[in-house]
């Protein structure tokens, strides 16, 4: 018989009527908590496989909702749960290289193959090149029309991982593992103007996201907008151009900095009216992404309609 | 009688403050930056936390936790004048919603009655 509870495959005595935050701490397993009632978010887990109760999932966004997110500390589970660490990219996959391709100066296109990989566009992977060397790429491809995974890739001068896709070629074997993160269509309504702004790769998850709107039919305005520092930076111009003609609901807006524009300034601009009913979904540098995410806020935006991932450096 | 909680409808009463209430502090220049630097969406969780608190509402929050939740900020200079900001801004937020003066008293007189452990004193 499968235990009701087991973390990271390791099974987990639970006591009727018992939380699983309880549960844990009584098992030795190190898990955070601090208000015991479902209210402050730290004890945040993820069911990798079963269905945790609604009621454990009161509060979370409905992308925190659809990747299994819950709250241990009011988590009575009926059905057998295996959880994990939030952040817990799950077992890694072989995968092999299909392409590598310029966009930009220092940009590139990887697109790789692997068997069973269920995501959503907009959701980011664990790129694995050897022991020691793994770094977050975001999916800018879309499991229903792609054969393959695909990555913007900003090469960055000494960068580890840069160096590394600068190398290979087709039918290079790596791993990845995943996905992670909430930064996909989900929880948006329909009729509801959507705006994506992202800074240089920043782009990836959005394209992703963009195409997965369209797609889904979303009928409100669809508004891109995307930074670089220079022009020839704005990858995918042309084919976002010509999308833009081509669909009524859909503007890209880029700005490049060496010709005087600015991504946030300019984004802010043209959203603060509109803040408290659009859905955003913002992706790029920590700065960038903290401005936005206040400065929509306090234009009266929900932080529930404010999907973001900042694409931190790696720590090793 | 019911509990002030359920007087000023519970969960779904600080489902409509927090956002408002969070606002209005990140307005308020004089305790503004002892929310830099924290992630936004983890400070709304928290926010919803002190605002059940605030309200009556469950909680198994210690007098202990309380100090412990505010250690870092007492570093930075919190004080009194601080407790009182953040009382001002969660009055003003009930009275935008409507809420009774007499459930405002009580709620301002609830979050007042922790200074002590905030401030760890
Ligand atoms: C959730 C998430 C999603 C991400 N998605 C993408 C993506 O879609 N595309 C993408 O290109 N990257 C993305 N990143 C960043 C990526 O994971 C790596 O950090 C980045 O590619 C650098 O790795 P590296 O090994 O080449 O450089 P490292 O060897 O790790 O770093 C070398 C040096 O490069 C500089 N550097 C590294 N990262 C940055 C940075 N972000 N900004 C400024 N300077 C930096 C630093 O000076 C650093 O010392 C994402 C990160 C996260 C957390
Ligand atoms: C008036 C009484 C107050 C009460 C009842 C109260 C209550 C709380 C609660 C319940 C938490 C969440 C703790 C957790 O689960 O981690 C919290 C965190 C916090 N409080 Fe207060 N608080 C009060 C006053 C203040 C004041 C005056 C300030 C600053 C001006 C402040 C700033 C913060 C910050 C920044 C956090 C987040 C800390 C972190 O995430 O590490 N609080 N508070
Ligand atoms: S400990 Fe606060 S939500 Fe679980």
């Amino acid at each position: 018989m499968t235990p009701l509870l087991t973390y990271m495959d390791r099974p987990v005595e639970i006591a009727p009527g018992e939380t699983v935050l309880e549960a844990l701490l009584r098992a030795g397993i190190d898990a955070p908590s601090s208000c015991r009632t479902g209210n402050c978010q730290t004890c945040l887990r993820r069911a990798v496989q079963g269905t945790p109760p609604a009621e454990s999932q009161n509060g979370l966004t409905e992308a925190q909702k659809a990747m299994g997110y819950f709250l241990p500390c009011i988590c009575r589970p009926s059905s057998p749960l295996n959880v994990a660490p939030p952040d817990d990219a799950g077992a890694r996959l072989p995968a092999t290289v299909r392409s590598v391709e310029a966009l930009a100066q220092d940009v590139v296109r990887l697109r790789i193959e692997t068997e069973a990989f269920p995501y959503r566009p907009g959701q980011f992977l664990k790129l694995i090149a050897s022991d020691g060397l793994e770094r977050h790429y975001s999916i800018a491809s879309h499991p229903e029309e792609d054969p393959f995974l695909e990555m913007h890739i900003r090469l960055h001068p000494g960068g580890r991982m840069s160096r590394h896709v600068m190398e290979i070629a087709k039918g290079h074997r790596l791993h990845v593992a995943g996905p992670l993160g909430t930064c996909f269509y989900e929880g948006v309504d329909k009729d509801q103007p959507l705006a994506l702004i992202g800074a240089g790769t920043g782009l990836a998850p959005l394209y992703g996201v963009l195409r997965d709107a369209l797609r889904q039919g979303h009928r409100g305005p669809i508004r891109l907008y995307h930074g670089a520092r220079e022009r020839k930076g704005l990858y995918l111009r042309e084919e976002l151009e010509a999308l833009a003609r081509a669909r009524d609901n859909f503007d890209y807006a880029p700005a490049s900095l060496d010709t005087g524009g600015d991504l946030a300034a300019l984004a802010l601009e043209a959203e603060t009216q509109r803040a408290s009913r659009t859905a955003y979904f913002l992706c790029g540098g920590e700065n960038l992404v903290k401005r936005l995410k206040r400065d929509l806020f306090m234009s009266g935006a929900s932080m529930k309609a404010i999907r973001s991932d900042v694409f931190s450096p790696a720590s090793l | 009688m019911s509990s002030l909680y359920e007087r000023l409808g519970g969960e779904n009463a600080v489902n409509a403050a927090v956002e408002l209430f969070y606002r209005k502090v990140l307005a308020d220049g004089r305790i503004a930056r002892f929310f830099d630097g924290v992630d936004m969406d983890d400070q709304i969780a928290k926010q919803k936390s002190f605002l059940t608190m605030a309200f009556g509402g469950p909680n198994r929050y210690t007098g202990l936790d309380m100090r412990n939740a505010h250690k870092k900020l007492v570093a930075k200079g919190l004080n009194d004048s601080h407790v009182d900001a953040v009382i001002e801004n969660l009055n003003s937020t009930l009275r935008t919603l409507g809420v009774p003066e007499k459930e405002v008293k009580e709620v301002a007189a609830l979050a007042d009655s922790v200074r002590a452990d905030v401030l760890g004193r």
